[in-house]
Order: structure tokens, then C-alpha cells, then sequence
């Protein structure tokens, strides 16, 4: 269940800048080379278990300590999904940050989140409409290796989106079909092995024209 | 379009003191020429350098590219002149380029001692360290103990004591003739630490077999703020070149890019309609159209594209954003707004 329609928001709270969701969808512009370049036309594969070849990342999206200047406090988590970044906050103004890949659609919001509860190997249970797009989907796949949802994730306050592993190491840096934010397994171990519950989720896009 | 005309520079000129195209105005003259004259380095990756088909790229090439499509509308109507670290502040003064765009390091000395100005920091560079994944260190006062190779009789030796003194750690220098030398010593083990400019850092890893094995730590030691420059006697060039840099860095803020320009021209938000030049007339004021910087955008792409094709995330350096990001965002890269 990393993957919802727009619909699905309308039910959300505040601060989810629906307009903007809704303005982006209505005007994302397409046939564009820049943007193309950065997406993935891809579908979930349950049951597929990456290589450890595939799970060896190109070097910038793997780990790697950086340069990052913030008000934010060490511990949180401040997402750029244009860039395909996630960045853990460390003191000495660096941050490590992780590659990811993105939710093409179903998460255009920005603002604070704080992870409610984390999860182990979780189960995953795909929502009606992506069953709907994809039937050949099961209704409940149990958590573990070839589990879309990956080796862990961290749920973001009450809302349907989490930060997880993939079974599809070749999306990250990508804005997928499908998803919400998607380490490699290695790597979202380390991350959740390094944030507790209640951690602060930043979430930026890029400005609006 | 009409340009201030520089009495005194003209009257320089009479005496046979400056160069000719100081004199009459480094705008004119290149748009009467129908070209830019650019100086960039001989070849260094990522920065400036020809291909097999002589065609140049790279982070300052592109800097080249973005003044000539302000100017003469067309990215393909740079000369650039390959200048070695020697000439290149001469070949400045003398009028052989209008413009610098080689990896220069901005310093006090060479605005007083050559008359050029710098236009901007376009890349925040640094001395830093490269470290072994492995060692898993994630900053670089964690290096306490280490064996650093470093080139002799260099600024960077110097700065490497300094450092290491300043935080009370231990290293043992391990000295070497070359950036090639250190890269050997630090392949076999010799030391466990190398140290130079991040930016030569990056292009250094390349060379390593296992260069995916080894990560560059995000401290900087020194400043190498680096930026193109121009002569002095120009402001209105000077002012030219600097605006080209910010609106670069402001469209990037904006969320103007190569693919969303057109979407930005319907833009209800002032600050993306001044930058586009739907209102106002800054391009006019500056001797170019209105359009200036969306023709700009449009061709090079914003300052973020520059950078990730060059030198980031979409190229083989891979050099992460870091002080080079968005003041916004994590960096301390900040223009002033359009108004």
C-alpha cells in the first residue's frame, strides 16, 4: 500500500497543499526531457529478489556524508524529492544523505511529517486502485525478502505513506509509477537503524511556478 | 539601445594605455564581433574541456555559454580560449578574452594586483580529505592518527598542519611530489587519508580502481571560492556577468528550468515574471532584450542543471551539491532577487 490516487488525499488533513497537488497533476508539463530523464515507467515486481550486483548502487546515490547547512536539529530527516535525496540532519552542519526514489504521483506534498511507528520486513497490502490498475496483484503479500515494501519501513504520521525499502534497486533516483519514498534494503536498514519514533520528516519539492 | 560611453576609458585608450576593447565597451564589441571570447582551462573534467570533436563542455564552459546566449542569443557563438594557469589573469588584462571562466580562485591580490574583478562565487571548493568507505569516518575530525598523503611545498601541506594542529589530532604527513604520486600512495596503502581540493578530489577518485570504494568527507579546510572574472574598467560588463550568475541561481530557486521556462511564461508570481522579463525592463537595462535570462534558461539550463550535468549527480564526478546547494536548500549558494 505505497501507492495511492489523489483521490485518497482528499480525506487528509491540512498542509497537504491539495491545490497544489491537484495543480501539479493538471499541469505537469510532458514530453519533457529533463523531467523524462529522471522517471521510470515501471511496475511493482512482488516476488522479485534483487542481486546483490543490482543492490550496488552508481557511488551518488549511495550513502555518503555531506555538506548541509539547516536550522533543522541532527536526527531529522529533510527529503528534497526533485534531487532524489534524503538527507539524516548530523551535527557540524553535515548531513548523510541517501539516494531515493520518489512517488511519481501519489506524493507531490511538502511539509512535516514525524515517523509514528516503524516497521520491520512489513507486510503489504495493495490499495484498491492499484489493484484496479494492476490485478494481477496479490491482496496481501507477507513481509520479506521479494516484498515490494522492502526490508523496513518508517510511517509517516497518520497518513498512508511511508519511507521503505524495494525489491527494485534500478528506481532509485527515479520518480516510479508507484511509491512513496524507496531506499535499497541495505540502506534503509541503516537509516532506521539510526532514527527512533518521533523523528521530524522535512519534505521539500521544487517551487512552484 | 543605448550605452553609457566611458570618457575616461576613452581617454585611456587615446593615450594607448588600455586595450582597445576595454575602450569601447566589452558589450559592443562583442556584439559587433558576433562572438565571445572565453578563457577557459586547458582541460579539466567537469570544467572545461574539448571532446574528441573539439566541442568544449563543462561547469565554467557553460558559464561561456550562458553570456553568449544573453548577448548574441546563441550558445554555439563561443571562442574559447584554452589558457594555462600562468596567462590567464594577462591574457584577461590584455583584451584576449572578455571573459575568464577557468576554475579561478577569487583572492584579494588578484582584484588589486591584475584590475580584474570576480563576478561571483560559482563554485564553493575547498580542501578537504578523501577516506575509504570502509573506514567508515564521517567527518574529518574524526582523522585523528592518520596517515595523509599530501603534495610537498604546498599551500595544502601547510593547511594540513594547521588543521590537524588546530584540533589536536595526530597524523603523520606522508609527502609526495604529485596529485599522482598521492593517488598511487594512497592506492597502495601508504597512507589511509589523501588531501587536496575537493574538486581535484572527485576528479582524482575517477582514476582509482575501486573509486566507488572511497568517499570525499564533506569538511572544508580552506577557502577556494571559485569564479569567472572580468576586467575592471568595465562595470557595466562586470554588471552583466554578475546578473547572468544570479538570475541563473534565482531561476533554480524559482523552480525555472530548461523544461518549465515556457510553463514560467504564463507564471502569475512577479518574481518569475520579472526573471522571464514579462515586467519590467532589466534585460533593456543591461543592453539585452527582455527575455535575456529565459532564452538563457532555456538554452543552459539553471544554475541546478548546470551543475548536476557537470560536475553532479548526472555526471561521472558525481561531486555532491554541498556548500555549491541553494542557500535554501542546504548550501550557501544566494543571489539577490530580481527587482
Amino acid at each position: 500500500m505505497n501507492f495511492r490516487t489523489i483521490t485518497r488525499m482528499f480525506g487528509r488533513p491540512a498542509g497537504f497543499a491539495l491545490a497544489a497537488v491537484l495543480g501539479l497533476a493538471l499541469t505537469a508539463p510532458t514530453g519533457v526531457e529533463a523531467k523524462q530523464r529522471k522517471e521510470l515507467a515501471i511496475q511493482d515486481q512482488p516476488g522479485y529478489v534483487p542481486t546483490p550486483q543490482e543492490e550496488m548502487l552508481p557511488p551518488q546515490y549511495r550513502p555518503q556524508p555531506v555538506y548541509f547547512r539547516t536550522n533543522e536539529a541532527p536526527g531529522t530527516i529533510v527529503i528534497h524529492t526533485d534531487e532524489r535525496f534524503l538527507y539524516l540532519v548530523q551535527d557540524g552542519g553535515r548531513a548523510i544523505r541517501y539516494g531515493i526514489g520518489v512517488g511519481r504521483d501519489g506524493f507531490q506534498w511538502q511539509g512535516l511529517q514525524k515517523v509514528s511507528r516503524k516497521q520491520e520486513w512489513p507486510d503489504w497490502r495493495p490499495p484498491p486502485e492499484m489493484i484496479q490498475r494492476q490485478p494481477y496483484l496479490p491482496r496481501f503479500m507477507a513481509g520479506g525478502p521479494g516484498n515490494p515494501m522492502g526490508a523496513r519501513a518508517l510511517y509517516l504520521g497518520d497518513t498512508i505513506y511511508r519511507i521503505h525499502g524495494t525489491n527494485q534497486p534500478q528506481t532509485i533516483g527515479y520518480a516510479v509509477s508507484s511509491g512513496c519514498f524507496r531506499l535499497v534494503n541495505r540502506d534503509v536498514i541503516d537509516l532506521f537503524n539510526r532514527v527512533p519514533v518521533g523523528t521530524k520528516v522535512v519534505i521539500l519539492q521544487s517551487a512552484k511556478l | 539601445m543605448t550605452r553609457k560611453v566611458w570618457p575616461v576609458a576613452g581617454a585611456l585608450v587615446a593615450l594607448g594605455v588600455m586595450a582597445a576593447p576595454a575602450g569601447a565597451g566589452t558589450l559592443d564589441t562583442v556584439k559587433e564581433r558576433g562572438r565571445l571570447l572565453c578563457g577557459v582551462n586547458t582541460g579539466l573534467g567537469g570544467f572545461s574541456a574539448p571532446d574528441d570533436a573539439g566541442a568544449w563542455s563543462g561547469f565554467d564552459v557553460d558559464f561561456c555559454k550562458a553570456v553568449a546566449v544573453a548577448v548574441l542569443d546563441d550558445a554555439g557563438k563561443v571562442d574559447y580560449v584554452p589558457l594555462t594557469t600562468a596567462e590567464r589573469f594577462e591574457a584577461l588584462k590584455s583584451g584576449k578574452v572578455d571573459i575568464l571562466s577557468r576554475n579561478s580562485t577569487w583572492t584579494m591580490g588578484r582584484e588589486t594586483g591584475f584590475g580584474l574583478t570576480f563576478v561571483g562565487i560559482t563554485y564553493y571548493d575547498g580542501q578537504g580529505f578523501m577516506v575509504p568507505r570502509a573506514a567508515n569516518v564521517f567527518s574529518a575530525l574524526e582523522l585523528d592518527g592518520s596517515k595523509v598523503c599530501v603534495q610537498g611545498g604546498t599551500t595544502t601541506e601547510a593547511n594540513l598542519h594547521d588543521y590537524f594542529t588546530a584540533n589536536n589530532m595526530a597524523y603523520e604527513a606522508v609527502v609526495t611530489a604529485s596529485p599522482a604520486e598521492s593517488l598511487a600512495a594512497y592506492g597502495d596503502g601508504r597512507c589511509n587519508v589523501i588531501t587536496s581540493d575537493m574538486s581535484q578530489l572527485y576528479a582524482e577518485r575517477l582514476k582509482l580502481a575501486d573509486a566507488d570504494e572511497h568517499i570525499v568527507l564533506p569538511d572544508a579546510i580552506s577557502k577556494e571560492p571559485l569564479g569567472p572574472a572580468v576586467r575592471m574598467d568595465d562595470p557595466d560588463w562586470a554588471l552583466l556577468a554578475k546578473w547572468v550568475y544570479f538570475a541563473l541561481l534565482n531561476a533554480e530557486e524559482l523552480g525555472v528550468a530548461s523544461d518549465t521556462v515556457d510553463e514560467a511564461l504564463s507564471s502569475g508570481k512577479p518574481e518569475v515574471r520579472r526573471l522571464v522579463g514579462l515586467e519590467g525592463s532589466f534585460g533593456e537595462e543591461m543592453g539585452l532584450t527582455k527575455d535575456w535570462a529565459a532564452r538563457m534558461i532555456k538554452a543552459v539550463g539553471n544554475y541546478g542543471e548546470i551543475y548536476e550535468r557537470n560536475l553532479g549527480v548526472d555526471s561521472p564526478l558525481g561531486i555532491p551539491r554541498g556548500m555549491n546547494q541553494l542557500w535554501s536548500r542546504g548550501g550557501i549558494q544566494y543571489a539577490p532577487p530580481i527587482r
